[in-house]
């Protein structure tokens, strides 16, 4: 079994893409390209849920920086779903980012912002 | 007529051109010294030889007895209603080019068709459809039936390249090879038919059964199949990784056997795994199964267990359905692992299964096996079971206790019925952790695994595990990402605890590189906010990362 798996869907003009798993060194490569991929010049934002995620560390923050500035020159909205239980919360406290990235509490939640942004 | 020689004699049916169907003679009429080369087509150890040689010692000596240039063996294919060249001497062509012929038209079809012996002095004049021996030259022929008990297995034919008249004598010599060589012949096909199933069976037991057991840190796998001795069965096992770090082992056994049962333990099997990773439960995982048998032709059956490990916890959950109880082998000995027994799978509409879970000490190892390895006539299950748990019980390793159980239990002869087993070890939790390891990021998972496993026996709580991973997991991506050495680099972790204080090093050969861009820095920050203590100590030679942190701060 691979170390983490990804789920695509699509909310309206919304990409929303559940990660599970754990994203360290071995694969943030290959999901931040899957990931960057998968959002159409049509849509406007991109959602990923991080809720599911086992373990996230400086690999996996670098993939959200470097994909929110992808998403950033095609004037693409990058937001994170992760909840206060959740360990990629713990992993952006740690590296002391948390404030830093917009991140929502769940699925919902992140869509509605988005809505009304 | 032309090419037709009257035969003296009632002939039974009306003859076709050129064709002359000859009544049975007496074997008498045969020379002694004729019989005699035949004598050994019906010994015993001919029926030892395969179909290729005796079918070839056949025709040598029909040559040599009647004297002719020409011997072919036609085996009837009852699927196709054919006659196809399986041997053949002076016209070899015949069964390279894989000659057919159809029952019931020419030469060799009219002989199968109507069980008789059939003459042809000029094969200008008859009705051949075999073109092979137009073309070698072959002026005459003989040819009579091969029958075993009523039914009609192919034809047996001689030829001869000038014109000859095959008398009566000639059709007795002919005759007795025949009636020899059938039953031969026969016995020799079903063996080789049923060796090439076996074969196939064997492959595809092979080819479905995992080639190689997953590496898992922490756990250790071992398992070993047999096929029974005449046969091969529908045994399986299987191990696999799951989500969140979890670790998956079954094992099956398909009710039947031959190639039916090879092919739907793939089936099974694969369903099995399939359902597993979609993260259902054992007691879901084999009720899906079920549902999926229920839905397959034939009803077949077939017992399973399935049992998922957390190897950061020792947690493992088991389900069965009908099949044997496992055993864990533990410093006391073996046990085994009653569970609430549900129904075989494909056994019962909507059956139900039920789960028990149980700790995996540290260094226990968990045996899961099918029948085969305990089934012995006139021994009771129970107390196979408990021999057993006696033979493996002293078992240290996976790869022990499944040496150990082939040792003891399956019989030098082979085994009457197909085996399997299958052995997980939770590799014992060493006081210090020392890992050493290749420079490549795919081994990181394993390092927080086994940092995991060796935290939470030192009494760490989830945070202090969370964290410690966490910063151990960066010092470890940065060893990975800045080696460098024209050797296969590698690093090491070193972890001790001490009065619940835990001092984790990781040591490199490559160079400590200041964190360029943010990247790098949050690698360094998350160590720092997570560990109390942090020292990098940055030589020529490596990098030596200390971290300490105090548990349940």
């Amino acid at each position: 079994m691979r170390l983490a798996d990804i789920q695509m869907s699509d909310a309206g003009r919304v990409v929303v893409a559940r990660l599970t798993g754990e994203l360290d060194l071995s694969n943030t490569g290959n999901i931040g390209a899957v990931l960057a991929e998968a959002v159409p010049n049509s849509a406007h934002a991109l959602v990923v849920d991080l809720s599911e995620v086992d373990y996230l560390d400086s690999a996996g923050i670098h993939l959200i920086y470097e994909l929110r500035e992808r998403l950033r020159t095609r004037g693409q909205a990058l937001r994170l779903v992760i909840p206060a239980d959740a360990p990629a919360h713990d992993a952006l406290r740690l590296a002391g980012v948390s404030g830093h990235v917009a991140t929502s509490h769940s699925v919902d939640a992140a869509l509605a912002e988005l809505d009304g942004s | 007529m032309p090419g037709f020689r009257p035969f003296t004699g009632s002939e039974r049916r009306p003859p076709r051109a050129g064709q002359v169907v000859l009544p049975p003679v007496s074997s008498e009429l045969a020379h002694d010294d004729q019989l005699r080369t035949l004598a050994r087509l019906s010994d015993p150890a001919l029926s030892e030889m395969g179909l290729e040689e005796f079918l070839n010692e056949l025709l040598l000596r029909v040559r040599d007895a009647l004297s002719v240039d020409t011997v072919a063996i036609l085996l009837y294919d009852e699927e196709a209603n054919q006659l196809v060249a399986r041997a053949a001497t002076g016209i070899e062509e015949e069964v390279e080019r894989g000659v057919r012929l159809p029952i019931g038209h020419g030469f060799a079809g009219r002989i199968a068709a109507e069980r008789v012996a059939i003459f042809i002095q000029d094969v200008d004049h008859a009705d051949i459809l075999n073109p092979i021996l137009l073309e070698k030259g072959v002026r005459s022929l003989l040819g009579v039936p091969l029958i075993v008990e009523g039914h009609l297995i192919g034809v047996l034919h001689v030829g001869s390249l000038k014109p000859r008249t095959f008398g009566d004598r000639d059709l007795a010599v002919l005759q007795a090879a025949a009636g020899r060589a059938a039953p031969g012949i026969e016995r020799a096909r079903l063996v080789s038919a049923f060796e090439h199933e076996h074969r196939v069976a064997m492959l595809l037991q092979r080819s479905l059964l995992p080639q190689r057991l997953v590496e898992f840190s922490g756990f250790s796998a071992a398992a070993r199949y047999l096929p029974a001795t005449d046969e091969v069965g529908g045994d399986w096992y299987d191990v696999f990784e799951l989500s969140h770090g979890r670790l998956g082992v079954a094992i099956g056994d398909v009710v039947g056997h031959g190639l039916r049962a090879a092919a739907l333990m793939g089936q099974l099997r694969t369903a099995l795994h399939a359902y597993a990773l979609e993260d259902h439960s054992p007691a879901r995982t084999l009720e899906l199964v079920d549902r999926f048998v229920q839905t397959m032709p034939d009803s077949p059956m077939a017992t399973a267990a399935y049992a998922v490990l957390n190897p950061d916890t020792g947690r493992l959950t088991l389900a069965s359905a009908g099949h044997l109880p496992p055993l864990v082998i533990g410093n006391a000995g073996a046990r085994t692992l009653e569970v609430t027994p549900a129904p075989p799978l494909g056994a019962v509409p909507y059956s139900t299964c039920t789960e028990r879970e149980i700790q995996l000490g540290s260094g226990e190892v968990l045996l899961l096996y099918t029948d085969g390895l305990v089934e012995r006539p006139d021994v009771r299950l129970s107390q196979s079971i408990e021999l057993l748990c006696d033979v493996v019980g002293s078992a240290r390793s996976a790869e022990e206790a499944c040496r150990r159980a082939f040792d003891e239990l399956v019989p030098a002869e082979g085994p009457r019925d197909d085996v399997a087993v299958i052995a997980l070890k939770n590799a014992e939790i060493p006081e210090q952790l020392r890992l050493t390891l290749p420079a490549d990021p795919r081994v990181l998972a394993d390092v927080r695994r086994a940092l995991r496993r060796w935290l939470r026996v030192r009494g760490a709580g989830d945070q202090d595990v969370m964290e410690i991973t966490l910063a151990v997991s960066e010092a470890c991506t940065n060893a990975v990402e800045h080696a460098y050495s024209p050797a296969p680099a590698q690093f090491s972790v070193d972890a001790s605890a001490e009065n619940g204080d835990i001092r984790i090093v990781v040591r490199d050969v490559g160079q400590w590189r200041t964190p360029r861009g943010t990247n790098r820095g949050r690698g360094l920050k998350i160590m720092e906010s997570a560990m109390d203590e942090v020292s990098v100590d940055a030589a020529p030679s490596g990098t030596e990362i200390v971290m300490k942190r105090r548990l349940n701060r």
